[in-house]
């Protein structure tokens, strides 16, 4: 099966691993992610203006060559995701935004292409991933973070539960690894306050990985680029800040699925993760 | 006593980039007691809307609280009287950086962050910090 995928920036990036290890493991339950064609820049964050449109100029173009494709889009990043939502649900809300946009652009979008994010695409096709798990994983306690953009705002992402989701738990189960809620699952890392406010950011990315810790988790599993650059990137800067600090692994979701499908160890992209998961997943005899 | 004078202007301008009605509001407190950055805002979120309620355009300006909202979203979901609080502190932001006050300036990013940030967080940081 073919399925178009919108990698966005940070995949090409300094998510390569996240791109490397979607790709992979998708096509080891036979699935073909295809780049869309041209793509460009989401735009990043969404903005909250709501009298500044240059902002739906990139996701309309997006969406435009999504419905000329083949009318659906696989998109990983959370950000991405949300960006590409919530700009199709003012395309779908508000026609008159949608006409000035589609007249300036010389485009002629419906505001039907449809936004999958891959935990809903593994979900319709659950069957097909379970029958890639080729390792047990089950001693492996991942603490399940979903962060914001993935959740909210609940009415225009309709991903999950924004106050108590389980869709990330489900796909720990699905690939025989161990899922562990924990109460600041969806709190926000810090995001882009980690530029300007540092000391805020570093804050939130501490409390959120003390919680994961007292609620035993081993490794932590996200599937967004911010998220994890929060925090897996700043563990020794925390460290310095809060002497009680753990360092815990942050994977993205790709990695653990590479590791459960039995893909080979350099495709687990474990180089890439700055608080190395080597002892653990030796402890854990995954490695 | 000081003496407060009501700004309509300013209220009808934060409403209108907002799309928010400020009068909403009834001041639970929810959107302050969840928000993870409360503890680095001078102003806190229910605080903002309310100087907003009275028009105090002063008080809403100096404050440095907006400039510490992730837009997370965690009040949003929580307001009891569905505001969406982000938006309102994002117009306030909007304000500032259209009269191009408070713009990021690059060279006062951290090197090391500005070195290894994912290109997402910086285009996120700029988007949120210029105009
Ligand atoms: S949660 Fe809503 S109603 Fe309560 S103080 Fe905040 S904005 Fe006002
Ligand atoms: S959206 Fe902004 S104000 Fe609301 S909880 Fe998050 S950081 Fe706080």
């Amino acid at each position: 099966m073919k399925v178009t995928y919108y990698p966005g920036c940070d995949l090409y990036t300094k998510a390569k691993i996240l791109n490397d290890s979607i790709i992979k493991t998708f096509r080891a339950v036979g699935i073909e992610l295809v780049e869309l064609a041209n793509w460009y820049c989401c735009g990043t964050t969404f903005t909250l203006a709501r009298d500044n449109k240059m902002s739906l100029i990139a996701p309309l173009r997006i969406l435009a060559k999504v419905r000329q494709t083949n009318g659906s889009v696989l998109v990983p990043c959370s950000i991405c995701f949300n960006t590409l939502k919530r700009a199709n649900f003012i395309f779908k809300q508000d026609p008159e935004t949608l006409k000035i946009l589609n007249e300036h652009l010389g485009e002629n979008y419906d505001a039907q292409a449809e936004i999958i994010h891959p935990f809903q695409f593994i979900f319709e096709h659950k069957d097909d991933f379970r029958k890639g798990v080729k390792r047990q994983l089950e001693n492996l306690k991942l603490g399940c973070y979903y962060g914001c953009y993935l959740l909210r705002p609940q009415e225009e992402l309709e991903f999950d539960d924004p106050e108590a989701p389980t869709i990330m738990e489900d796909f720990v189960h699905l690939i025989g690894a161990r899922p562990i809620s924990f109460p600041l699952k969806v709190e926000c890392c810090g995001s882009y306050l980690i530029v300007n406010s540092p000391e805020a950011a570093l804050e939130a990315s501490y409390r959120i990985l003390k919680n994961a810790r007292e609620n035993g988790v081993d490794a932590l599993v996200t599937s967004c680029p911010v998220c994890h650059y929060n925090l897996d990137n700043f563990q020794t800067r925390i460290t310095n800040l809060h002497p009680d600090h753990q360092p815990i692994p942050v994977f993205y979701f790709s990695q653990v699925m590479a590791m459960a499908f039995g893909l080979p160890v350099e495709d687990w992209g474990l180089e890439y993760n700055k608080v190395s998961p080597k002892k653990l997943l030796e402890e854990k005899k995954i490695l | 006593m000081r003496k407060l004078s009501r700004d309509e202007d300013f209220i009808l301008r934060i409403q209108e980039i907002s799309q928010q009605n400020i009068a909403d509001c009834y001041q639970c407190g929810r959107c302050t007691a969840g928000c993870p950055f409360a503890e680095f805002m001078d102003e806190p979120p229910n605080r903002i809307i309310r100087y907003l309620q009275l028009g105090l355009k002063d008080e809403v300006l100096k404050a440095q609280g907006p400039w510490f909202c992730a837009a997370c979203l965690v009040c949003e979901t929580r307001c009891p009287r569905g505001v969406d609080i982000p938006r309102i502190m994002e117009a306030v932001r909007t304000i500032h950086l259209r009269s191009k006050e408070q713009l990021l300036d690059i060279d006062r990013i951290d090197k090391k962050i500005l070195e290894e940030a994912h290109p997402l967080v910086l285009m996120s940081a700029l988007y949120k910090y210029s105009y």
